[in-house]
């Protein structure tokens, strides 16, 4: 007999294969749905950029110096993001739920800290792509301009684990297609449109001015047009404490609810 | 004194629901042997074995796989397992090849070993014309095979087989059955549950009858023949059924 199965390959306490594993097996499928994980949102960024930022920005001001395109690209860019991670990390997890191919990796030598980072691996991809498709078309417009790459990479990949982490925890806990889109319906998409895609801040009445400050969405996407062109309405650095603050806390959730074998063990 | 392949002390496991499947379990099995678990449907024989492989968490007890603490060392123990679950658990959209190769990923076989393990499976099941084919697209039979070359990717010390050849043709079965003795011959431990009884009488060396969620009987395959009616008088009385008509058709 053999000794595959007594060896295995893992460095540093951690099984990489298997890790690497998870996110060729998502690649796959999200590769079964080209038109849905990536036409989908390009075309969609596509018409908000000709509509609000060509038609009707050309008919609005400059802010601060930029085109109302430049101005809402970042924003429109955020909103995919957001879509794209959040509905990466609760089709992966759901499907194998409801397939209950969720086993495969339940009988394997995998920790649930690599079961996550897989996951949101697979998560940070689908968003830089989505992302690149958008920067593309952006392009076509004269609208794409990169003030901080870092920065823009930061803001990409940090909202990406964010909204993996929130898609990971509703996959577990929902236990039919209506309960999955339920934070999306009456959460993600009214606080990302009222957290700055089409406006600034100062834009709103004073009264209103409390709902950005206190929407999570305002730092994200104020913090990705800040990387892209400059514009900058939050004090430094708060967005990126509300950010890692916010991994932090969704991040101990996601690893609790993994530990405890909520919604994946019986 | 050898290590047991499993060990399994006081076993309880309740679901949320209050619903109790197994109850103060012990049992042992031996490494090398080809054992038996029997009982009727909703016994505990699948409950049983999914707290073994970690697909369900375990209420209370102790679980050792070769004597590794399966809930304590997780990952040691579950490198050393095997299983081919009762029902489909697969991506049904992924290929054969896919779903097989994917499974030596998760349990850290690098591409050489994985290439090596999975042609070589894909050959021994007869599944080379179909390597390319998407889960759904296959028969029953052919699933079957799939979930058994999974199982086996990793060449794994432990062969957990739920329910195994449940909806499979006989020829399939047959050759199954060389299979998995070839397997055991070469010294893997299998753990084998049917409720085919010629199954368990051809191919185990010790049986253990779960009802209730408890072990009601267990020993060599000899002693549950000492009596006339053999395998199927001994499971019925052991699991509280009547089972005057075997009696008397072997009289």
């Amino acid at each position: 007999m053999s000794d595959v199965a007594v060896t295995g390959e893992r460095r540093m306490g951690i099984n990489w294969i298997g890790l690497g594993t998870i996110i060729r097996r998502e690649w796959s499928r999200v590769w079964r749905v080209p038109i849905q994980a990536f036409l989908a949102p390009w075309i969609s960024a596509l018409m908000f950029i000709f509509i609000f930022g060509y038609v009707v920005g050309g008919n609005i001001r400059h802010i601060a110096g930029h085109s109302y395109v430049e101005f809402v690209l970042p924003g429109i860019l955020m909103l995919n993001v957001v879509n794209a991670a959040f509905l990466q990390s609760t089709s992966q997890i759901y499907f194998q739920r409801f397939l209950r191919y969720i086993e495969e990796t339940l009988v394997a030598p995998l920790s649930y800290v690599e079961m996550i980072i897989g996951s949101l691996a697979m998560t940070i991809v689908r968003s830089v792509v989505t992302s690149l498709g958008i920067l593309v078309i952006g392009m076509l417009f004269g609208a794409t301009h990169m003030y901080n790459i870092f920065e823009f990479l930061f803001w990409i990949i940090s909202v990406s684990i964010v909204f993996g982490l929130l898609g990971i925890m509703i996959a577990l806990w929902a236990n039919n297609f209506e309960q999955l889109t339920m934070l999306n319906v009456f959460f993600i998409a009214p606080l990302s449109f009222v957290g700055g895609v089409f406006n600034t801040v100062a834009m709103l009445p004073p009264f209103m001015r409390w709902i950005a400050w206190a929407n999570p969405f305002f730092y994200f996407i104020n913090g990705l047009r800040h990387s892209m062109i400059g514009f900058n309405e939050a004090p430094e650095g708060l967005g990126v404490v509300v950010t890692l603050a916010l991994i932090a806390v969704l991040g101990a959730a996601t690893w609790r609810l993994f530990s405890i074998g909520y919604g994946l063990r019986e | 004194m050898t290590v047991p392949a499993i060990n399994i002390e006081h076993l309880r496991k309740a679901y949320r629901t209050g619903t109790v499947a197994v109850q103060d379990l012990s049992m042992q099995v031996q490494p090398g042997d080809f054992f038996g678990f029997l009982g009727p449907n909703g016994a505990g024989k699948s409950t049983t074995i999914h707290c073994i492989t970690g697909i369900a968490t375990v209420t209370s007890g102790k679980i050792e796989i070769f004597g590794i603490d399966a809930v304590k060392n997780y990952r040691e123990a579950r490198r050393l397992i095997g299983l081919s679950p009762q029902e489909f658990n697969v991506d049904t959209f992924a290929t054969v090849a896919q779903i097989v190769d994917w499974m030596g990923g998760y349990f850290g076989m690098n591409a050489a070993q994985r290439k090596s393990r999975v042609d070589m499976l894909i050959q021994r099941f007869d599944l080379t014309a179909h390597a390319k084919k998407q889960f759904r697209e296959l028969s029953g039979g052919l699933k079957r095979r799939v979930i058994l070359a999974r199982a086996l990717v990793h060449d794994p010390k432990l062969l957990i087989l739920d329910e195994p050849t449940a909806g499979v043709d006989v020829e399939l079965r047959l050759d199954l059955w060389r299979y998995l003795q070839e397997l055991n011959r070469e010294g893997k431990t299998i753990l084998l549950t049917s409720h085919y009884l010629e199954e368990i009488e051809r191919l185990c060396r010790t049986i253990a009858v779960i009802a209730g969620g408890k072990i009601v009987r267990e020993g060599p395959k000899e002693e549950f023949f000492t009596v006339p009616g053999g395998l199927e008088k001994a499971y019925l009385e052991a699991t509280g059924h009547r089972a005057d008509h075997v009696a008397a058709g072997a009289a």
